[in-house]
């Protein structure tokens, strides 16, 4: 019925196949429809996701999403309640953990502290009775891509963290995993080698080639090591897409905000433009999935609003409204500053629909709206602004997202697809 | 807290009033076997030991005590392994039950045995008279049985509770079946548990007294274990007799606890 359903379908299933398989025989790993309820709580709702040929997908999601009982689905230490999980075509879900060949990298990296490095890493091998001269040179291939050859004698605890990750990492590998599954690889590690140990393993992945997927709550994690995010929110996954896709172009509020700062304004699109009390700011494309008088939100980065004192605003900047530079912080990297927005409530006009109505509420009706922005160093330099200062705000990128006003979001995402 | 100015008088008083406490409850009586059984010479020492009727009893307790231990950290594994990994209904009551023999009275637990064994027990009247097991050797490792069971299966029990998941998980997904994993993963992180358990089943059946005398029959050359042995020779006023076979008994006990505190830390990780 609404526009919007014709417009962001495509758009969704484009996002999936892009980085992805072409198709579902093609994905080294497919979650389909899985749902999945602890007692009374539901944890997993109809989650479907594709892992493409060596790709490396982060699902992203806040403690409680659900993130780490997908991870368990796939490797078969939880049963789904409902749904499907394929490994390279293959309907895994009823094979227990030891036959799906799944490499599980545990948060606590689970190596067996009574065995050696060397025999943590061979011990698949072991298992699968393999001759010993093969486990040998398995091994020894193994370490030496993971570069612990002079660590093979040492028991685990005597390794630190990141030596024993790179140990887990190996030890999976031995087997020729289908895929890697990490659970919060990087949580028990201090912040710099956290950065290191991210980089470290996006390498190694490149170079063996095995598709991934990681679980965090950093975004900053996911933004790096993804080449896809998956964004979960309570058991639902919101959005799937590149990096840049779910941090620039993100479909619901929940993506907005979990990904980075983003500034929120609730307005009405109308007649190709979104209107925010008496500021609006031209968005023929961005509203073309909306009826006019439909209250939308209005949602940008910081860094994507651009000010000016003299009312220039440059080549692709739409402008918004006119502001006061209200506070301003040093934050390092850039200046962080808060603007408030003149936004005056607008008069209504006689026989509009009730939903104009819902713009601003009373306070900020009188004092505006405030927003965050930031700026980088050099345009701090060439244009000093001082709190005080008046300015134009216009705007380099920005979403319009719906805006339903009276039920939660998801609740309003499945009227829509049931219509 | 240490005091920063003067002359901390806690310190000796403490140490000093421990002490105080402790020699004539624990210490001194300790001390009076070793000195009592020395007091006529080694000479008369070693001889008393080496008596035949103090040999078999030392020896019948070692065996006893051996085949008690092998039975409850073999069974004690079992069971907890099972109660650790399943809840099914009455998993608490059972636990409770297994773990009750610590606190039932030793002739309690001897007599409970011979109302089930006996010759006129509830099983006991159906053997046929060549495999009645009380008064026998066998009765003495069930009774050991009996009172040291839980003592085994209490360490492993908490070691079970408290293991990492993840460790048996990890085994599963590189392709492990239960038992491999049990084998390679599970059982080696219990050494530690095994060891302490076994040593505790051990000395507290060496010195089993109350549950003993009650099935043995407490006679001398057959049944009589080396508690049982201390007993009759003091009854008998062959004072030096019980105090040589005490001193074993004491050594061994202070033996076994050594092992315990000190290497107790080499076995369990860290």
């Amino acid at each position: 019925m609404r526009p919007g359903e014709s417009y962001t379908k495509p758009e969704i299933e484009g996002a999936a196949a892009g980085g992805a398989a072409q198709n579902d025989a093609a994905a080294a790993a497919s979650v389909r429809g899985v749902s999945k309820s602890f007692k009374a709580a539901r944890v997993l709702e109809d989650v479907s996701f594709d892992v493409g040929e060596g790709e490396a997908l982060v699902l992203l999601g806040a403690s409680g999403s659900g993130k780490t009982t997908i991870l368990r689905v796939i490797a078969g230490l939880e049963r789904p309640d409902a749904g499907r999980v394929f490994l390279r075509g293959r309907d895994v879900t009823d094979l227990p953990a030891r036959e799906r060949g799944v490499g599980v990298i545990f948060q606590s990296y689970a190596l067996f502290p009574r065995m050696t490095v060397e025999k943590n890493v061979g011990y698949g091998l072991a298992l699968r009775r393999r001759p010993r001269k093969e486990i040998k040179e398995k091994v020894d291939s193994l370490l030496a891509l993971v570069k612990l050859e002079e660590h093979r004698w040492k028991y685990p605890r005597q390794l630190s963290g990141g030596q024993q990750q790179r140990v887990a990492i190996a030890r999976t590998l031995a087997y020729s995993p289908e895929v890697l599954l990490f659970d919060e690889p990087f949580g028990a590690l201090d912040a710099q080698t956290r950065v290191r140990l991210r980089r470290e393993i996006r390498a190694l992945l490149r170079e063996v080639n095995v598709p991934a997927v990681f679980i965090t709550h950093d975004q900053e994690e996911a933004l790096e090591l993804g080449d896809r995010i998956a964004v979960l929110n309570a058991g639902r996954l919101e959005q799937v897409g590149t990096p840049d896709e779910v941090y620039n172009r993100p479909e619901t509020e929940y993506v907005a905000t979990f990904l980075g700062a983003a500034n929120l304004l609730l307005g009405v699109a109308s007649g190709g433009r979104v209107e925010i009390g008496t500021a609006s700011i031209p968005a023929r494309e961005e509203t073309a999935r909306f009826r006019d008088g439909q209250a939308v939100k209005l949602v940008f980065r910081p860094e994507d609003a651009h000010l000016s004192i003299g009312g220039a605003l440059p080549e692709g900047c739409r402008r918004l409204t006119n502001g006061r530079i209200e506070e301003k912080h040093f934050v390092g990297a850039y200046e962080r500053l808060t603007v408030r927005l003149d936004l005056v409530a607008r008069r209504a006009v006689a026989g509009e629909p009730p939903l104009y109505q819902v713009t601003i509420n009373t306070e900020e009706r009188r004092a505006g709206l405030p927003i965050f922005v930031t700026r980088p160093k050099p345009e701090t330099a060439s244009t000093p602004l001082k709190v005080g200062d008046r300015v134009a705000v216009g705007l380099t990128a920005f979403r319009v997202l719906p805006n339903y006003a009276l039920a939660s979001e998801r609740a309003s995402r499945i009227l829509d697809a049931g219509k | 807290m240490r005091h920063v100015r003067g002359f901390d008088a806690s310190r000796p008083l403490g140490i000093g009033a421990m002490l105080a406490v402790m020699l004539p409850l624990v210490l001194l009586p300790l001390a009076s076997i070793f000195i009592f059984g020395t007091s006529k010479g080694l000479g008369s020492f070693w001889a008393a030991l080496t008596a035949p009727e103090a040999v078999f009893a030392l020896k019948l307790s070692i065996v006893t005590s051996f085949w008690a231990t092998v039975f409850n950290v073999v069974f004690g594994l079992f069971a907890a392994y099972v109660l650790s990994r399943h809840t099914f209904l009455g998993r608490t009551a059972i636990i409770v039950t297994i773990s009750l023999p610590t606190a039932i009275p030793t002739a309690v637990a001897g007599f409970a045995l011979l109302l089930l064994w006996g010759p006129y027990g509830l099983l006991g009247q159906h053997l046929s008279k060549e495999f009645q097991v009380m008064f026998t050797p066998y009765a003495i490792i069930l009774a050991n049985i009996f009172v040291t069971f839980p003592l085994a299966f209490g360490v492993l029990m908490s070691v079970f509770e408290t293991m990492d998941s993840s460790l048996e998980e990890a085994s599963a997904t590189i392709g492990a079946t239960r038992w491999q994993t049990f084998w390679h993963v599970t059982l080696p992180s219990l050494r530690g548990a095994l060891v302490t358990g076994a040593l505790l089943t051990f000395a507290r059946a060496v010195g089993e007294f109350g549950s003993t005398i009650l099935v043995s029959g407490n006679l001398a050359a057959r049944t009589q274990t080396a508690p049982l042995y201390i007993f009759a020779k003091f009854n008998e006023g062959q004072i030096e007799a019980a105090n040589a076979v005490a001193v074993v008994l004491a050594l061994f006990s202070f033996v076994i606890f050594s092992v315990l505190f000190f290497a107790r830390e080499r076995l369990e990780d860290k």
